[in-house]
């Protein structure tokens, strides 16, 4: 046990060392916080995200912290996973293709009691890497224009403690307090007239947030599940360099002044699913989310945001009966997503959705397994200032159950 | 055991992934962009302009014989003379081995040799006159201010020791000679002759010095001579016309006491009423424009009434380029009264006191740069000037102490060019200043 931990420890270690170079690159990731992630854990990424009324049996089920009152007893839950993404960005002339890796997410969970159990994990929230080179921009009421060079880095963590328990036979209560941190670089550069003038921001966030859950059961087949997500604010503060070389020379306005910025709004989210099984090992999972930006009085220095809505629909294969071969014991994925996005760039929203599958790897003889999804999705349209996003995402998880608590008879 | 190594293994892998990190030249929404930093160009700053009047301009050591006159049909008359001494680096005739042959040396003529330093002003086609005088007094400087300026003068003989009536080719010639008088030369020759002289002193004590003037009717253009112009004495061994000729100079040893004296007589212009010097003659009073000539100490000051009034754009903001255009004014400017490639500007206070040129941060001063490009119609023809980072300070001044700037020629104390501009009312050829912000 002891060495297991040395190994779990290393492997912490090394996992956040690529948590710092996790990022993803889009032109989009300018608005906002940048762009958000989907840390699906399990097999969620390869069913559409479709999880809130999931159990968290054989992996973690960060959609519904209700969930983790199904924890087996003695019975320790550690995932972790990481995505390759292969972007293809197009607008009305360009075309380019970026691969992007990144970790994903490491989080373990455990039972309390025989009806509670909570989560620990940590996440990316989101990524703001973007470069803009030389792009020409008008000066209002002039016939002139400037140049800009913009680079964004950075992005914020999500750590979410969970808790899930048991209030029934057939219901469950969650709750999950994310602590949300991160740093964001905008470095730009503005060539105006017969001068360039850097101005550097360098932002810092942190903020909490918290989701209620329920899951209840109508019958054996057949499981609900609620989320709502309380509305709460990122407070935001920025250090801020102005230095401007003209014919003068360096011409230094500010040095890394401290200075607070309007908080970024997260809103009411609330989201519903159900998870019915079919027969034959089939299972059916949708989930349903509304966002309600509208009403979070996001200052526009993040862009301009509207309601979302988001469907997943996923369907789960397992035979059931006869165990004969390793084969038998391979879980099949097929899933969609549709997001209608929150962000408006000129009016038109930047939607996406996608299509997965993947399969489930059994590892050994408890519930651990290595998860492969492949999704193909499509972020955005090609306007006059929107673009398309087409990208293959494959994912790569892994679910491990230990037992823990439980002396071994055999070793 | 076997789940944790596949998980190191997983990790490293992950860690050891690469990721394009650059997006390419894509941009979303170009609107939103503007959002956080707007940039915003201002052309509609009020401009003060007038004209001002430097009592005195320190023309001493400037390393120029500026002589000449010439009527200018907008500022008047102009008239440059100039005063030096002489001296030589010793006062004896052509010493060889033997000074057997002394006895014998004989004068031959006087001449003082002026050599061009290529400036002129003017119409140079017209004949000018030249006259030498001889000064009555040295070129003696106060004990507590060695400089002399440009409305100094030292009295001279009003018989001239010689006279020229030349056209200057001063590009295409190097020197022009003026024959001195031989009664005041052949008396230096005996006197050197006799050693009469041992060091610059008693010279100078014989000789206090020459005046350069034109005092004839003549008025066409003003030229500058090289302060490395001579007076030559010729002289030879016998009075054998095959002899070779010997001479002797005598050169402006003593830079600190040469100066010239230029004066401009404005009755009857635009700016015969200029005002004293820490005051000024707004444009408007003037045809809505200004002006600037070098060596009389007529400069143009722009001052900046409503430059804070540009920190109400936003609640931060920098003003990161200013682009002064100066033009000159339309038919007030031709080849015989060219252009000058810069001006310079200085920073003073509302009284015209100069705190020092407006300089780059290395210390090194700015110019305003004649840009003649695109001016088949002479529209364009101006001079840029960034003023960018005088401006942001002006704006950001605690103070009420406004600075302005005044701009004149670089040769402002040793040539007489000049140039009339528009103000921002000027018909045809308007001053314009384009200030470029940014908020933050």
């Amino acid at each position: 046990m002891k060495n297991k931990i040395w190994l779990l420890l290393i492997v912490v270690l090394q996992t956040s060392a690529v948590f710092s170079q996790s990022i993803s690159s889009s032109p989009y990731s300018i608005y906002g916080l940048g762009t958000l992630y989907d840390s699906n854990f399990g097999p969620l990424s390869a069913i559409g995200s479709s999880g809130i009324a999931m159990p968290s049996e054989s992996f973690i089920n960060n959609r519904n912290p209700a969930s983790l009152s199904f924890i087996k007893k003695n019975s320790f839950l550690f995932d972790i996973g990481g995505k390759g993404i292969l972007s293809v960005y197009e607008d009305n002339s360009l075309r380019e293709t970026k691969n992007n890796f990144q970790f994903s997410h490491i989080a373990f969970a455990f039972p309390l009691t025989e009806t509670s159990g909570i989560s620990l994990s940590l996440q990316p929230y989101s990524s703001a890497n973007y470069q803009i080179v030389n792009y020409e921009l008008p000066i209002q009421d002039s016939d002139e224009s400037y140049f800009l060079n913009a680079f964004g880095t950075g992005g914020l963590n999500n750590f979410d403690a969970s808790y899930g328990f048991k209030a029934g036979k057939k219901t469950s209560f969650g709750v999950t307090a994310s602590f949300l941190f991160g740093n964001i670089e905008d470095d730009r550069y503005y060539g105006i007239g017969n001068s360039v003038t850097n101005i550097n921001k360098n932002s810092d966030y942190r903020g909490f947030r918290f989701t209620l859950a329920n899951q209840y059961a109508i019958d054996s087949t057949l499981t609900l599940g609620a989320t709502i997500k309380i509305p709460s604010q990122i407070q935001a503060t920025k250090t801020e360099t102005v230095i401007t070389e003209n014919n003068y020379g360096s011409q230094t306005t500010e040095t890394n002044v401290r200075s607070d910025v309007d908080p970024y709004y997260l809103p009411l989210e609330v989201g519903i699913g159900f998870k019915k099984s079919i027969g034959k090992g089939v299972n059916i999972t949708f989930d349903y989310e509304r966002a309600f930006w509208n009403t979070s009085n996001q200052s526009s220095l993040y862009g301009n945001y509207s309601n979302q809505d988001k469907f997943g629909l996923g369907f789960t294969l397992q035979k059931k009966g006869r165990i004969n071969s390793y084969f038998d014991r391979i879980q099949y994925y097929a899933g969609v997503n549709y997001d209608t996005g929150f962000l408006e760039v000129d009016g038109e929203k930047v939607n996406n959705s996608a299509v997965s599958v993947g399969f489930g790897l059994p590892l050994d003889r408890t519930r651990s397994f290595i998860n492969i999804s492949y999704s193909y999705g499509q972020k955005g349209k090609i306007t006059s200032d929107l673009i398309k996003e087409n990208y293959h995402k494959l994912g790569i998880n892994l679910s491990l159950e230990g037992i823990w608590f439980v002396k071994r008879k055999y070793d | 055991m076997k789940k944790f190594f596949i998980l190191g293994v997983v990790g490293l892998l992950l860690a050891s992934c690469d990721t394009d990190l650059e997006t390419g030249e894509f941009v979303v929404g170009s609107d939103y962009l503007g959002v956080n930093n707007k940039v915003i160009l201002v052309d509609t700053l009020t401009l003060e302009v007038s004209t001002i009047n430097f009592d005195s301009l320190v023309t001493s050591s400037q390393s120029r014989l500026l002589v000449g006159n010439y009527d200018d049909p907008v500022f008047g008359k102009v008239k440059s003379d100039t005063y030096f001494e002489l001296g030589a680096s010793d006062y004896k005739l052509y010493n060889n081995t033997s000074d057997t042959d002394l006895p014998n040396y004989v004068f031959d003529s006087i001449a003082l040799i002026l050599r061009y330093d290529r400036y002129y002003y003017g119409d140079t086609t017209n004949v000018q006159t030249l006259s030498v005088h001889r000064l009555l007094n040295n070129i003696t400087p106060d004990i507590d201010d060695k400089n002399f300026y440009n409305n100094n003068s030292v009295p001279y003989t009003s018989e001239s020791l010689g006279t020229i009536l030349y056209k200057p080719r001063p590009i295409a010639q190097d020197s022009i000679n003026i024959t001195l008088n031989t009664v005041f030369g052949n008396e230096l020759f005996k006197k050197i002759k006799n050693n009469e002289f041992t060091n610059y002193t008693e010279f100078s004590d014989y000789l206090k010095g020459l005046s350069l003037t034109t005092d004839g009717g003549n008025t066409s253009n003003v030229i500058g001579f090289s302060t490395s112009s001579v007076m030559r004495l010729y002289y030879s061994k016998s009075q054998n016309p095959d002899e070779v000729s010997l001479k002797k100079d005598f050169s402006i040893l003593d830079l600190t006491r040469q100066f010239n004296n230029i004066t401009l007589d404005r009755n009857g212009t635009l700016i015969q009423n200029l005002p004293a010097s820490n005051s000024k003659l707004p444009s408007s009073l003037t045809n809505n424009t200004a002006f600037i000539q070098s060596g009389t100490g007529i400069a143009c000051r722009i001052d900046f009434p409503y430059i804070k009034k540009l920190k109400n754009l936003a609640g931060n903001g920098v003003i990161v380029d200013a682009q002064l255009l100066i033009r000159p004014v339309r038919n007030t400017y031709s080849e015989t009264y060219p252009l000058k490639d810069s001006l310079i500007a200085y920073v003073s206070d509302h009284l015209n006191r100069i705190s020092g040129t407006l300089n780059n941060s290395a210390g090194t001063p700015l110019y305003a740069i004649l840009d003649k490009s695109n001016d088949e119609f002479n529209e364009d023809t101006g001079y840029n000037i960034g003023i960018g980072t005088f401006l942001q300070k002006e704006m950001m001044k605690e103070s009420a102490a406004a600075a302005s700037l005044i701009f004149a020629f670089p040769n402002i104390s040793k040539a007489v060019d000049r140039i009339v501009i528009g103000d921002q009312k000027n018909a045809d050829n308007k001053i314009r200043l384009k200030v470029y912000y940014i908020s933050y």
